[in-house]
């Protein structure tokens, strides 16, 4: 169920986003940084739902605090003239990896449970 | 009703994701992408620089059996005076040919822009230097006897062709910038004399504003023409 719901707020999401006015490109690299800071957001969520510590305010306040402080260093960095985003990026994507790493053990070990149960039963059976 | 709650958000927030990056990629497709455009730019750089090393050794190596050439021929030359002094005149060929370092007394002349004059100028292109001033200062060398002459390390031999390139100037078709260095052996006196007269071309120069410098050197070293000297269309007429 929540990964229909997620497919199908990407679809409705992507068809939306097609006709959205364009954003300026002196933007365009906020919206990239806020977009990996979602996307980790969105891995953190589904790995703490199959950990099942899902917190709906921790979901969404990192989602928008996540975004919105990348944002504002990425735009310190540009004053600075140093790539802090590059720090950001660093630490969203390494997270991404982690929880998807927790999300793949967690559906390897109901597969290989599963096959197991079933060569019991049919162990049983014979 | 936890599970579908979850499901809602996390609807919700892909929902936003997916405008994000939609609209994103459309931004960055619409658009000459920056990033690319010096990622393109970096490439061919290295190229050039790849080109450049590769040349620098065809070069070197060229160099180094140019020295062994000479060497053969002077040891087959050694015991037999014709060869000798057919050795010598080849070797004075290749001085007036261009084809080799020269040295002597002679003046250098170091011409510059004059950046800090230019500003503010109302027409800046007072203060900085030609290449017709270059050609100038050639030809009153040439007219004040000098016998070797190069510009920025490009000799100038007969068939060298000093142009202006929109914003360069191009000696043997190399490119040079400022401050050019003038490097003429000859007579250091009458030299001196010719170009830094009352009414000579440095001194128009130094009235313009572009900045001049003139230095009497007594081992000069004329670098010697790099590229290949060859002839299509000349014969021999004897």
């Amino acid at each position: 169920m929540i990964f229909i719901a997620i497919v199908i707020g990407c679809i409705l999401g992507a068809i939306i986003g097609i006709y959205a006015p364009l954003v300026p490109y002196t933007y365009s690299g906020y919206l990239a940084i806020a977009i990996i800071a979602a996307l980790d957001s969105v891995f953190g969520g589904l790995a703490s739902t199959v950990k099942k510590q899902f917190d709906l305010k921790v979901f969404v306040s990192g989602f928008f605090g996540n975004a919105i402080l990348s944002m504002l260093l990425t735009y310190l960095g540009q004053k600075l003239n140093v790539d802090i985003y590059l720090a950001a990026i660093i630490v969203f994507v390494g997270r991404m990896f982690n929880n998807l790493a927790i999300i793949r053990r967690y559906y390897l070990e109901k597969w290989t449970n599963r096959k197991k149960e079933v060569a019991n039963t049919e162990k049983t059976a014979q | 009703m936890k599970r579908k709650q979850i499901a809602i958000t996390l609807g919700i927030m892909c929902f936003i994701l997916a405008i994000g990056i939609a609209v994103q990629i459309k931004t960055t497709g619409h658009n000459n992408s920056t990033v690319a455009q010096s990622l393109t730019d970096d490439s061919l750089r290295d190229e050039v620089l790849r080109w450049k090393e590769r040349y620098d050794n065809a070069y070197a190596e060229l160099t180094e059996s140019e020295k062994e050439l000479t060497q053969i021929r002077q040891q087959a030359s050694q015991n037999d005076t014709t060869s000798t002094a057919k050795q010598e005149q080849i070797k004075a060929n290749n001085m007036l040919l261009g084809t080799v370092e020269v040295e002597g007394p002679g003046l250098q002349i170091t011409l510059e822009d004059n950046a800090m004059a230019a500003v503010g100028l109302l027409d800046p292109s007072l203060v900085l230097v030609h290449y017709d001033d270059i050609l100038q200062v050639i030809n009153a060398l040439n007219n004040a006897g000098a016998e070797a002459i190069s510009v920025n390390g490009q000799r100038i031999i007969t068939t060298t062709a000093i142009t202006c390139e929109g914003n360069v100037i191009k000696v043997n078709g190399e490119k040079v910038s400022s401050p050019f260095v003038i490097k003429a052996i000859g007579s250091q006196g009458a030299l001196y004399g010719a170009l830094t007269m009352p009414g000579g071309y440095l001194d128009i120069l130094e009235d313009y504003g572009v900045i001049v410098k003139t230095e009497q050197v007594d081992n000069l070293v004329v670098e010697k023409y790099n590229g290949i000297i060859s002839y299509k269309y000349v014969k021999n007429a004897e």
